[in-house]
């Protein structure tokens, strides 16, 4: 079941030179991005999708991005206790006592017990990753057609309900990907879809195109409508090492939000946002002191940010594994895996073991590098928060338009891209959350291929996703999902309104 | 916000009437007695269709509370697209780095309100950079342009 050798050899990859280089790069550039608010993983990783075309090895290609994603869960920590402003969305949950801490002149223990609690649950999720992958990639194998239907389906409900306010909005996001993903030529019968007699659109919708679009394009408008500046915090950073109170106060909430973290992020739509929120409602409950939780309850920090890094890596094992990307940040990994020549999936361990375990043993190296590039420098993380928008904002419009151009040398992609960024920019003003578009978009075309093919086995009957027993427990717990949150949101729909009625009366 | 979503309810469900009207008349549902390369198209069309209508019905009635659906900044954006349609238009003509150097004087003069020097400064740093990352480093073919010979 442990594959000590494979790991062994995964080292053996990771501690190449240029291996380690590119994840101290991406472990660099993931803490930059993860401090800077209006820039998150996912965009950068989009913004880096030309790069990965360049790299010639798969495992460099996914270390630089894998380093990026779980870096920015380190950097996200940093302004949401300097500034009370999250780096990136799951620090959100940080901000509420981290800042607090940083107002009583405790800045430097919350940030020292962010890094420390990070680097614990980061260790937990690689060492969890390293012992479930594996048997979870020995039993994917018996999945054919109809499974594979079915997991899609499943996949895309969950990150549908689980990210976001509104499922409606999400379905209809996740529509609109499948759609999208369906433009151009069908895989099957080679027949062009929805081209409209535009010849650049008979191949399909490139995915750096429409990442960079929604995610990078998009978050350009919609930072630019912000016309507020942003005060820095100009408290002194001292005394990082938390004292060995705080560390007996935090040690169980790190324990408790790193195994969290990790169930939570295995769910597709699971990730580090509901992995901290999740770890910080756990902890309220569980402390001996709840009323000091939102006045600077260290273990307010702890919990949530060991939380979002262990989900962070947790959220690799249905890429890796089963092919299926839970959060948008690992549907680009799934994407530079794709464009490597790596289907991410099952066989991804027996075909390309070295890919899998390069990536494994890389992050186990990755979480010791954060920690010393957090720790030490956290005064220079700051820092970078006095580069004004003014001008991140035209480079980061230079990335995209420029590196989506290099990866076809088309102006078309250009024409599609900020199209899609208008599109994201609108979706986002409006509440829908594009996490769902993006994972559709990634996944519809496995969707499609499975239900075609099964119906091909069926003979057109629809009965073969019920009476496979594995595709019909995933297609029963769709519908039970689907039917249990209905049932919820009626619920509270009525209980509110007999509250209401009950005030008024 | 709520007129804003029912024109978006409006917007997704001619999307998905296109979509239908494509699958069924452009492409085939069935294809020697199975699924065609507009089967899945058709179902979706038809589920963006009914999400739409509840979009639009579940958002009726009058505003409850006040919220503007543009920003007090929301000219920026209109700028910054214009900016970088107008970058995608010239792009073959000027070439990559004097686009890179364009795009960026004129958003830090226009957007950001700048100083003539600052933005030029800054705007070929940029170009420089652009040009060292992606034509040295990376061998990215961009087009030349007319200054350079292209």
């Amino acid at each position: 079941m442990f594959d000590i050798g494979g790991l062994f050899q995964g080292f053996t990859i990771a501690l190449s030179p240029l291996n380690l280089a590119f994840a101290f790069i991406g472990a660099l550039l993931g803490t930059a991005v993860g401090v800077l608010p209006g820039l998150g993983p996912a965009a950068t990783i989009a913004l880096l999708l030309p790069v990965s075309h360049k790299i010639g090895s798969p495992v460099t290609a996914i270390i630089l991005m894998a380093g990026v994603f779980y870096g920015a869960m380190y950097g996200g920590s940093t302004t949401s206790i300097l500034l009370n402003i999250p780096g990136e969305a799951a620090s959100v949950v940080t901000c509420i006592d981290g800042y607090q801490m940083a107002k009583k002149g405790r800045a430097g223990p919350a940030l020292g017990i962010a890094a420390i609690g990070s680097f614990i649950a980061g260790t937990i999720g690689v060492l969890g990753l390293t012992l479930v992958a594996p048997p979870l990639a020995e039993f994917a194998l018996k999945f054919g057609p109809p499974e594979y239907f079915s997991l899609t389906v499943l996949g895309l409900l969950l990150a549908t309900y689980l990210t976001g306010e509104s499922p409606l909005k999400g379905l209809i996001m996740a529509i609109m990907g499948l759609i999208l993903g369906s433009v151009g030529l069908d895989p099957l019968s080679g027949a062009v879809r929805f081209d409209f007699g535009i010849p650049d659109l008979q191949s399909n919708i490139d995915f750096v195109t429409l990442a960079m679009g929604l995610f990078g394009v998009g978050e350009i408008l919609i930072n630019l409508e912000e016309t507020g500046g942003v005060s820095i915090l100009t408290t002194k950073i001292k005394n990082l090492w938390p004292s060995l109170a705080d560390l007996t106060r935090s040690g169980w909430a790190m324990v408790r939000g790193s195994f969290l973290g990790f169930a939570v992020g295995i769910l597709p739509g699971g990730g580090a946002v509901l992995a901290s929120l999740v770890s910080y409602a756990t902890e309220k409950r569980c402390s001996k002191h709840p009323e000091e939780f939102g006045q600077g309850a260290i273990e307010g920090v702890a919990g949530p940010e060991a939380a979002n890094n262990s989900a962070a890596t947790s959220s690799f094992i249905p890429l890796l594994t089963l092919g299926i990307p839970g959060n948008a940040s690992t549907a680009m990994i799934f994407a530079v895996l794709l464009i490597q020549g790596i289907t991410p999936g099952p066989f991804l361990l027996k075909e390309h073991a070295p890919v899998f375990w390069g990536v494994v043993a890389s992050m186990y190296l990755g979480n010791a590098m954060l920690l010393v590039l957090n720790l030490p420098l956290v005064g220079m993380w700051a820092q970078l928060l006095r580069v004004p928008y003014a001008y991140l904002a035209p480079l980061v419009a230079v990335l995209t338009l420029v590196g989506v151009y290099s990866v076809n040398n088309s102006v078309f992609d250009i024409w599609v891209m900020t199209v899609m960024g208008i599109f994201g920019y609108i979706a986002r003003k409006l509440k829908f959350d594009l996490g769902p578009l993006l994972l559709a978009f990634v996944l519809g075309p496995i969707m499609e291929r499975s239900l075609r093919q099964a119906l091909l086995m069926s003979q057109g009957s629809f009965h073969i996703f019920i009476g496979r027993p594995i595709s019909a427990v995933l297609m029963a717990t769709a519908i039970l999902f689907v039917l249990g949150n209905v049932w919820t949101a009626r619920r509270t729909k009525a209980k509110s309104a007999s509250q209401a009625q009950g005030t008024a009366a | 916000m709520k007129s804003w979503q029912r024109i978006a309810g409006i917007f997704l469900l001619i999307v998905s009437a296109i979509v239908i009207q494509q699958s069924v008349q452009v492409l085939r549902l069935f294809d020697a007695g199975q699924p065609g390369s507009g089967f899945m198209p058709f179902g979706l069309g038809v589920i963006l269709a009914v999400l739409s209508v509840l979009l639009i019905l579940t958002h009726l009635g009058p505003e409850q509370t006040e919220v503007r659906f543009l920003a007090e900044g929301w000219p920026r954006p209109i700028i910054a697209l214009a900016i970088m349609a107008a970058f995608a238009v010239g792009f073959n003509w000027l070439g990559a780095v004097l686009g890179v150097v364009i795009l960026v004087v004129a958003w830090l003069l226009i957007l950001e309100r700048k100083s003539v020097v600052i933005s030029v400064a800054t705007g070929v740093l940029t170009g420089a950079v652009v040009y060292l990352l992606f034509e040295v480093a990376l061998q990215a073919p961009f087009p030349r342009g007319v200054l350079f010979g292209g």
